[in-house]
C-alpha cells in the first residue's frame, strides 16, 4: 500500500506566535476541564481508589485460587505442570496418594509465593485438570514475608470469591477454538513430529546400559 | 519446518566483496531465507571488511544496530567450538541507503578473545563493545574506555559465557570510579575558568531513577559529561537462557515497560520465524492493533514525562489519561494492565473480548482528543520553542554513526520506519505516512512523536474495520498448547500439552536475527537456538541503548538545564536499555 515519508514543518512564527498567543487556548482548555471536573463527577478521570474501585475483566490476573470438586476436595491432582510452567519458580507441591482411589493423587503441600509471583497467568494455562485459576483480587500487601507464602488453606477457593461484593473470578483456561469442533474429528496423525524431537524421545527411550557387576565388597575389619 | 538455504540471497554485492577480499578472507555464508544475509570475516580481515562494508557504494551499511557475542562452547558442532572458534561476534548492520540488513560475524578463540576495535568505522559501537567486553569477554584493542558497563566494577567474570553460573552474586563494594574519572579529565579547553564536576543521578527526578549522568559544569554549561547504565539491569538475556521459549514472554513485558506489548510481539515473531510457522490473520491483526496502541502510550509517556521535567506538569495528565485508557483495553484483552505477557509463541494467549471492535472505535476516538489537547497545549507553545528548539541537536550524520533509529533518526531527517521500509504482520497493506522532519533537534524529536501517534490512530482504524475472524493462536500443538477441550478429554491433546509444558517448544537448531519497529526504534531480537527447548542465547537490540550511548556526546556544550530536556524526548527507557 502507498505511503510516503512526510516531512513535517515547524510551526511558523507567526505574529500570534510570537506574542504567545496560542497559550491562550491552552489555558481556555485547562480552564474548560477544571469547569467540567468541578460541575460534574462523571466527567472526571480520575478514580477514588479505595471508596471507588475500577471495574477489572474477566480475565484480570488477580490472586489464585485452587478450584474444588462437588465433594470440596482440591480438584488438583499435583502433576507439577504449573510449577514447571511458572518462569518465576513461585510454586512449591508436595504430593501423597490420595485414600480415595479415583482421585489417584493430590497436594498435601501446594505453596504460592506471592512475592515471587509475577501474576503471568502461565500456571491456569498448563493446568490439565482446570484446578487453578485467578481472581480479581489485587489487594496483595503483607505485614511479614512469611505471609506472602499461601497454602492449601488461603489459596483453596472460598464463597466470597464468586460472592457479588467479593473480587470475582479472573483468569481461567482458555477453550479456544476446538479442532474437534471445527473439523470433525481431531487427527493427530496429521501432524509431522520435529526430526529432534524424534532424535530425543530416541535417546530417552534407549535403554541403558546393565550397570558391571559390583566387585564382592571386602569384609568389614575385625574390631580389634 | 527445515528451511532451505540459500547461498548468497540478499548479498547482490558479493562479486564486488570477492575483488575486494580475493583471498577469501570474507565470504557469503549461506543462512534461511528468514535470517539476514551474513558474512563471515576472518579476525584479520575484520577490521577492513567493516570498513570496506561501510564505506564501498555497492554495500555503504552505514548503520551499525547491534554487536551479538555469542558463546559457543555447549552448542553442538564440530570441536573447534570449543576451541579456536568459541565465541563468535556477530555486528549487524543496516544501510540506510539501500535499506538493506547485514550480519558481519567473526569466530574469536576461547583463550584471549580480542579484536580490533570499530569505534573509527561506526562510533555506534563504542557501548555495544563494552556490553561484549563485561558481559562475554571480549576486548577490544583501542578502545576509548573499555570498561563493564551493565555490571559494576567489583564484578568478576563475564556473566553471558557459558561457563559462568546462572545464580552466582556479587557485591558491589568498589568505590565510584565514574567520578574520579571524569573529574581527572584533562582533555579541557584551558581558558576554563573554574568547573564542577556534578553528579546527575540515578536519583534524580529526570533521570527515572535509573541513570546516571556525571558532567563537568563551566557555570551552567556542560563541558564533558559521561553517563552510566546498569542500575536496572536484571540479567534479562542470562535468564533467558534458563527458562524455556514460552516462559521467557512475561520477561519480555519487563523490558520497555512502556509499550510490553510491542516487545512480547517482537519476541514471539523472531521464535516463529525459526520454527517456521504462520500465524492466523487475527493473530497478527490484533497484535498490530494493540502494538499500534502501545507505541501511542509510549509516544505519550514519553511526551508527558518530558513536559514534567521542562516544568510542563498540565501536559502529563492528559498524555497519561491517553494512557490508562488504553490500559484498560489491554486488561480486557490479556488481564493485567501492564504487564501484558498476551504474545505467544504461534498467536496470542486468548481471543479478544466480544466488543473489541467498538472498543478500538471509541477508544481510538478518545486517543484522537487527547491528542489534540496535547496538541493544543503544546505545538504552538513558544515556550515550549524556546525551551527545545535548537537545543539536543543531533545531524542527520550523527544519527547515522551513533546508530539511532525511530523517532529519534527520524527527528534528524532519514526516514528509516521498519513497519514501512521491511513490512511485517500485515502493515503493507495499510496506508500510514512516516512522518520526517530535518531539524534534529528536541522540538522535531517531539513533533514526529505527535504525528506518529496520528497515523498509529490511521492503522488501528484501518486494521480494525477488516478485522479478520478465525482463531487466535496456530492449531500447531507443538507450538501452542492445545486447547482445554482437548486437554481435559483427549489423550493426544494431553501428550501435546505436557510436551509442550515440560520440553518447551523444540525450536530448530539456528539462528534468527528478527526486528521490529518498537516505540523507540528498531527492536530486534537475535537468537540462538542449539534444538532444545531454551534458547542457547537471546540478544535484545533495545532501542535506546545507543540513544544513551550518545547522549553524552549530544549534551556537550549546552546548558545542563538542556540535558534534561534532552534526556526526556531521546526516551530513554531504563528497563530495556539495562536488560
Amino acid at each position: 500500500m502507498p505511503g510516503k515519508v512526510v516531512t513535517l514543518e515547524p510551526p511558523a512564527e507567526t505574529l500570534a506566535v510570537r506574542l504567545y498567543l496560542p497559550l491562550l487556548s491552552g489555558m481556555a482548555l485547562t480552564f474548560r476541564k477544571f469547569v467540567s471536573n468541578v460541575l460534574s463527577r462523571k466527567a472526571r478521570p480520575t478514580i477514588e481508589y479505595p471508596e471507588e474501585r475500577r471495574a477489572y475483566s474477566d480475565r484480570f490476573r488477580g490472586r489464585h485460587i485452587l478450584k474444588t470438586r462437588e465433594d470440596g476436595t482440591l480438584k488438583c491432582v499435583a502433576c507439577y505442570m504449573c510449577a514447571t510452567h511458572c518462569p518465576a519458580d513461585c510454586i512449591h507441591i508436595e504430593a501423597s496418594e490420595h485414600p480415595n482411589l479415583a482421585y489417584e493423587k493430590y497436594p498435601t503441600v501446594f505453596e504460592i509465593d506471592l512475592l515471587r509471583c509475577v501474576m503471568c497467568g502461565f500456571c491456569v494455562d498448563a493446568c490439565p485438570k482446570d484446578a487453578i485459576w485467578m481472581t480479581k483480587d489485587y489487594e496483595l500487601s503483607f505485614f511479614a514475608r512469611k505471609d506472602a507464602v499461601y497454602g492449601i488453606p488461603e489459596l483453596t477457593e472460598k464463597p466470597s470469591d464468586a460472592a457479588p461484593d467479593g473480587p470475582g473470578y479472573g483468569y481461567r483456561p482458555y477453550y479456544g477454538e476446538s479442532p474437534k469442533r471445527k473439523a470433525g474429528q481431531f487427527e493427530p496423525s496429521g501432524l509431522a513430529v520435529l526430526p529432534m524431537t524424534l532424535a530425543r524421545n530416541a535417546a530417552i527411550n534407549r535403554m541403558p546400559p546393565p550397570p558391571p557387576p559390583k566387585p564382592p565388597a571386602p569384609a568389614p575389619p575385625k574390631p580389634a | 519446518m527445515s528451511a532451505t538455504l540459500a547461498p548468497s540471497a540478499g548479498v547482490t554485492f558479493a562479486p564486488v566483496l570477492e575483488r575486494a577480499f580475493p583471498d577469501g578472507a570474507v565470504r557469503v555464508e549461506p543462512r534461511p531465507a528468514h535470517d539476514v544475509p551474513t558474512l563471515v570475516a576472518t579476525a584479520e580481515a575484520f577490521p577492513a571488511a567493516a570498513r570496506f562494508l561501510r564505506d564501498d557504494p555497492s554495500t555503504s551499511f552505514d548503520l551499525l544496530l547491534d554487536l551479538v557475542a555469542v558463546d559457543r562452547s555447549r552448542l553442538d558442532g564440530p570441536p573447534s567450538c570449543r576451541g579456536e572458534e568459541r565465541f563468535q561476534l556477530n555486528a549487524l548492520l543496516y544501510s540506510t541507503k539501500r535499506n538493506e540488513h547485514l550480519r558481519l560475524r567473526v569466530a574469536l578463540p576461547a583463550t584471549d578473545p580480542r579484536l580490533p576495535t570499530l569505534v573509527e568505522t561506526w562510533p555506534a559501537s563504542n557501548w555495544f563493545e563494552r556490553e561484549a567486553w563485561d558481559l562475554m569477554g571480549i576486548r577490544f584493542d583501542g578502545h576509548p574506555n573499555l570498561a563493564r558497563l551493565l555490571t559494576h566494577n567489583g564484578f568478576v567474570g563475564h556473566a553471558l559465557r557459558k561457563d559462568y553460573e546462572a545464580g552466582q552474586r556479587w557485591l558491589c563494594t568498589d568505590e565510584d570510579v565514574l567520578q574520579t574519572r571524569l573529574a581527572a579529565k584533562t582533555d579541557l579547553p584551558e581558558d576554563v575558568f573554574e568547573t564542577t564536576t556534578l553528579n546527575f543521578g540515578p536519583s534524580h527526578p529526570a533521570t527515572h531513577g535509573t541513570l546516571r549522568i556525571v558532567v563537568r559544569l563551566d557555570g551552567e554549561r556542560v563541558v564533558a559529561a559521561e553517563s552510566e547504565c546498569g542500575y536496572l539491569h536484571r540479567c534479562f538475556e542470562k535468564m533467558s537462557e534458563t527458562h524455556t521459549y514460552t516462559q521467557v514472554i512475561p520477561y519480555t513485558d519487563r523490558l520497555n515497560y512502556c509499550s510490553p506489548m510491542i516487545n512480547g510481539a517482537g519476541y514471539a515473531r523472531a521464535v516463529e520465524q525459526m520454527l517456521g510457522i504462520e500465524i492466523p490473520p487475527r493473530a497478527r491483526a490484533v497484535r498490530v492493533v494493540l502494538s499500534e496502541f502501545s507505541r501511542i502510550m509510549d509516544h505519550m509517556v514519553c511526551i508527558g514525562a518530558n513536559l514534567v521535567d521542562v516544568g510542563g506538569l498540565t501536559t502529563f495528565w492528559y498524555s497519561y489519561q491517553a494512557r490508562e485508557e488504553i490500559y484498560s483495553l489491554l486488561e480486557a484483552c490479556c488481564g493485567a494492565r501492564l504487564t501484558s505477557s498476551y504474545a505467544r509463541i504461534g498467536g496470542l494467549s486468548m481471543d479478544v473480548p466480544a466488543n473489541f471492535v467498538e472498543w478500538c472505535r471509541s477508544l481510538s476516538r478518545s486517543v484522537r482528543d487527547r491528542i489534540d489537547e496535547v496538541d493544543t497545549l503544546l505545538t504552538k507553545n513558544r515556550i515550549l520553542h524556546k525551551r527545545m528548539m535548537g537545543t539536543g541537536v543531533v545531524t542527520k550524520e550523527q544519527a547515522i554513526a551513533w546508530g539511532f533509529t525511530g523517532p529519534c533518526l527520524r527527528a534528524s531527517g532519514v526516514g528509516y520506519d521498519v513497519r514501512k521500509d521491511k513490512p511485517y504482520d500485515g502493515y503493507d497493506e495499510v496506508d500510514f505516512d512516516v512522518p520526517v522532519a530535518t531539524a534534529g533537534d528536541n522540538f522535531s524529536r517531539f513533533h514526529v512523536r505527535m504525528e506518529e501517534m496520528r497515523q498509529s490512530l490511521r492503522i488501528i482504524e484501518q486494521v480494525v474495520s477488516r478485522l479478520p475472524g478465525g482463531p487466535v493462536v496456530s492449531d500447531d500443538y507443538r507450538v501452542v498448547l492445545p486447547p482445554k477441550e482437548m486437554v481435559y478429554n483427549e489423550m493426544e491433546g494431553l501428550i501435546f500439552h505436557f510436551k509442550n509444558v515440560f520440553e518447551g517448544i523444540q525450536v530448530p537448531a539456528g539462528e534468527v536475527y528478527s526486528f521490529t519497529e518498537g516505540a523507540n526504534g528498531e527492536l530486534g531480537y537475535s537468537i540462538v537456538s542449539d534444538g532444545s527447548g531454551r534458547p542457547y542465547r537471546v540478544k535484545v537490540r533495545p532501542p535506546c541503548f545507543p540513544l544513551f550511548a550518545a547522549f553524552e556526546k549530544i549534551v556537550v556544550g549546552g546548558l545542563v538545564s538542556d540535558a534534561v530536556a534532552t534526556l526526556g524526548t531521546l526516551n530513554i527507557i531504563a528497563g530495556e536499555l539495562d536488560r
